[in-house]
């Protein structure tokens, strides 16, 4: 993998599949003043092709996975992928539906999981740290 | 472009809550929207026939996760729709403890919506700013809860935790600390004029059609319709408080329905919201927070109940209604939720009509649907646009209102 | 207007199968209860009702209509609310009614209050309950590849139990 294109700050696209919003709030809690990432370069972006990881929420309605997957395609190489929120692994309190297709590793591979109902931004923080460590290992080999 | 010509732009979908996800399908001509179509199918999770296979004890946990935002009202109301069948009294102080977490939801809600509103016209620094004022909300709440956002204090018959008199000076401080940069933020939205050339006149909803709509919350108040479940039906400790519905017209003496008129009244409301909690805190009474403390009991009491009953409360983006069958089962045979944002979606067409294409996220997130309002992919006559580019279409036309009245509005390129 | 009133003008022109009042206490300081008004209609005469609550209130407010099946019969239930706006005068009224399975129609009240459109095609698509003359007949909550004939609130063969599935379990192939 090519990865001199990862040696800035990352840049993150999130991605709704179907959950509750307390997830999606707390990743805008994240960057707003009092966590703060975005001192450190990693901010949301409006389209998944400027993205380097993909901030996924939710146990993946069954309208969403054909555009979770047309969005995942979008992004460029390399491209890391961070699920957020008990629901995106493991259904959590909707494990049984007649209308959901998750969980999300299913259909979409997922580096780095941050559980939680919602995680606190100090958790998506260690995500993000993760997905880094991560990288920077694979880039090393 | 020819006379007549119309091309049609998707905004959306990916919308969150239960049933808000959201895909709004606009016939474009020129700038002007001339029709508007919603979809809705994107998110549905099922979540009412979920709760059919579970007893009443667990679908209290599955309600909370209807809507990470307003989860105290989704709960409320149904805990407020099981009392009802099965006859539960719940205690005073339990109905204070419901209220004042209830109120903290809407000072956090109605903030977080400032912010996102301030995000859709391109004043990033606003939002930063609301979304700052809104974590000494979430401290609190979780002062007072244990948790940031999902607070898990309502159950059947009463509350989980108590608010004890040596945690009132927490929240009074909470009060205060709002009280003191209401100004300041009235003064932002209200009295910056390219706020005010954003939202004045733009995506109005008349009277008539939020009545015959059936438009709920703040999106019904500002059109001038004195709808307020806390005012009209006065449950839990509301009657003791004297809640009396908002409309623009105490702050700005006139009603006009537009989005202008809407940021006022989520305003007023996040003022009214810290001057019933302090009420509260007066009036507390003394005694038990729950008719029973005991899970298991509680469970045996509510698990072969016969009977129906609905559930009603005023979440911040309007009324939460659900209703609940039970036919002497473990489970409920029948579980209704209705969230705010489904009376509002309709509305959305006539403050859609004839709006700009840079208008369409300020007037689509002016209902406040419950939008996380990150994801949105536009396409554009076949070829993708992305959210990306909508947003700064709309802030362009801020941008633009900013260097005067000569310059082009709406600059499309 | 008093919800036994409201009561009682529905008693005096309609014959209903099912008329009460709940009283319901979820106050503080109960002082006074909140009447529920549950009445049940027969099909014919339900469009006739809902227009005789629109004389008694220039434009009640539909909150949303829910439904169940139960055995050959599906029952639907349209809540309204009156007297909204006026401190703790509102009442709320459902409205009943119950059709047979095999031939579930109920004509459509969009042309009295506009606002139900969502809620008619909610149980249209969930109920398998026909809406005649919906101004839109499309499906509205339902994902666009979910399977035709499988009606999600209902009990039966035509419920959703067949195609659920288990997250915790293995992928169905």
């Amino acid at each position: 993998m090519n990865l001199k294109a990862l040696n800035k700050s990352l840049w993150a696209f999130h991605f709704n599949s179907g959950s509750c919003n307390g997830c999606d709030i707390e990743i805008i809690a994240a960057l707003t003043p009092r966590y703060d990432v975005e001192r450190f370069g990693i901010k949301l972006v409006g389209t998944p092709r400027h993205a380097d990881i993909l901030l996924l929420t939710g146990p993946v309605a069954m309208d969403m996975k054909e555009k979770l997957e047309r969005v995942y395609a979008q992004m460029p190489s390399p491209k890391a992928v961070m699920l957020i929120g008990n629901c995106g692994n493991s259904g959590d309190v909707f494990y049984e539906s007649y209308s959901l297709v998750g969980p999300a590793d299913r259909i979409i591979p997922v580096d780095v999981y941050v559980p939680g109902c919602p995680p606190r931004p100090e958790a998506i923080i260690h995500g993000v740290v993760k997905v880094w460590q991560k990288l920077e290992k694979e880039a090393k080999k | 472009m020819s006379e007549g010509k119309t091309f049609k732009i998707a905004v959306g979908p990916v919308h969150p809550a239960l049933k808000e996800p959201v895909q709004l399908n606009c016939e474009i001509e020129g700038e002007q929207v001339k029709h508007v179509d919603i979809e809705l199918s994107q998110v549905h999770r099922s979540i009412e026939w979920i709760g059919t296979r579970r007893n009443p004890v667990q679908v209290v946990f599955l309600a909370e996760k209807i809507c990470g935002i307003c989860n105290i009202c989704h709960t409320l109301c149904f805990c407020e729709a099981v009392e009802s069948i099965a006859g539960i009294e719940v205690p005073a102080r339990a109905h204070y403890i419901r209220t004042i977490a209830a109120e903290l939801e809407r000072i956090h809600s109605h903030i977080l919506w400032a912010g996102v509103a301030a995000h859709e016209l391109g004043f990033d620094s606003v939002m930063h700013y609301t979304w700052k004022l809104r974590e000494k909300v979430l401290d609190t709440t979780e002062y007072l809860t244990g948790n940031r956002i999902g607070k898990a204090i309502v159950t059947i018959g009463g509350t989980k935790r108590d608010i004890e008199e040596k945690q009132f000076g927490k929240i009074r401080e909470a009060c205060n600390y709002y009280r003191q940069n209401f100004s300041r933020l009235r003064d932002i939205f209200l009295k910056d004029p390219i706020i005010k050339a954003r939202a004045r006149d733009i995506g109005i909803l008349r009277r008539d059609d939020a009545l015959s709509l059936c438009a709920v919350g703040p999106t019904a108040r500002a059109s001038g319709v004195k709808k307020d479940v806390r005012q009209d039906e006065a449950y839990a400790a509301y009657p003791d408080l004297d809640v009396k519905a908002i409309t623009p017209k105490e702050l700005l003496g006139e009603i006009r329905g537009d989005v202008y008129d809407r940021i006022a009244v989520r305003l007023l409301e996040v003022l009214q919201s810290v001057e019933l909690i302090e009420k509260c805190l007066k009036q507390m009474p003394e005694g038990k927070i729950a008719y029973e403390s005991k899970l298991a009991k509680v469970l045996s009491d509510v698990k072969q109940l016969k009977g129906e009953a609905i559930g009603r409360h005023e979440a911040p983006r309007g009324e939460v209604f659900h209703y609940l069958k039970m036919v002497g089962e473990e489970t409920p045979y029948s579980w209704k939720v209705r969230a705010p944002t489904y009376n509002n979606i309709l509305s959305w067409i006539p403050m859609l009509k004839g709006a700009q294409i840079a208008d369409i996220p300020i007037v689509a997130a002016s209902i406040d649907p419950c939008m996380s309002c990150t994801n949105r992919a536009a396409i554009a006559d076949g070829k993708e646009l992305g959210n990306e580019k909508l947003h700064r279409l709309s802030v362009e036309k801020t941008r633009s209102l900013k260097k005067g009245p000569g310059s082009e509005r709406g600059n499309c390129n | 207007m008093k919800a036994e009133q409201v009561l009682a003008s529905f008693k005096k022109r309609f014959k209903l199968k099912e008329a009460r009042i709940d009283n319901v206490m979820h106050r503080a300081n109960r002082k006074s209860a909140v009447p529920r008004i549950w009445i049940e209609i027969g099909r014919e005469e339900f469009k006739e009702a809902v227009g005789h609550l629109c004389e008694l209130h220039p434009m009640p407010h539909f909150a949303v209509a829910s439904g169940y099946q139960i055995g050959e019969i599906i029952e639907l239930i349209y809540h309204f609310s009156l007297n909204y706006g006026k401190p703790q005068g509102e009442i709320c009224i459902g409205i009943k009614t119950k059709l047979e399975k095999g031939n579930a129609s109920i004509p459509t009240i969009t042309g009295l209050v506009p606002g139900a459109l969502i809620s008619e095609r909610e149980i249209q698509e969930m109920l398998g309950v026909k809406v005649e003359g919906i101004p839109d007949s499309r499906r509205l909550f339902l994902p666009k590849n979910f399977p035709k004939k499988v009606y999600p609130w209902r009990r039966d063969e035509t419920g959703p139990n067949k195609i659920v599935r288990n997250m915790h379990k293995g992928e169905k192939k």
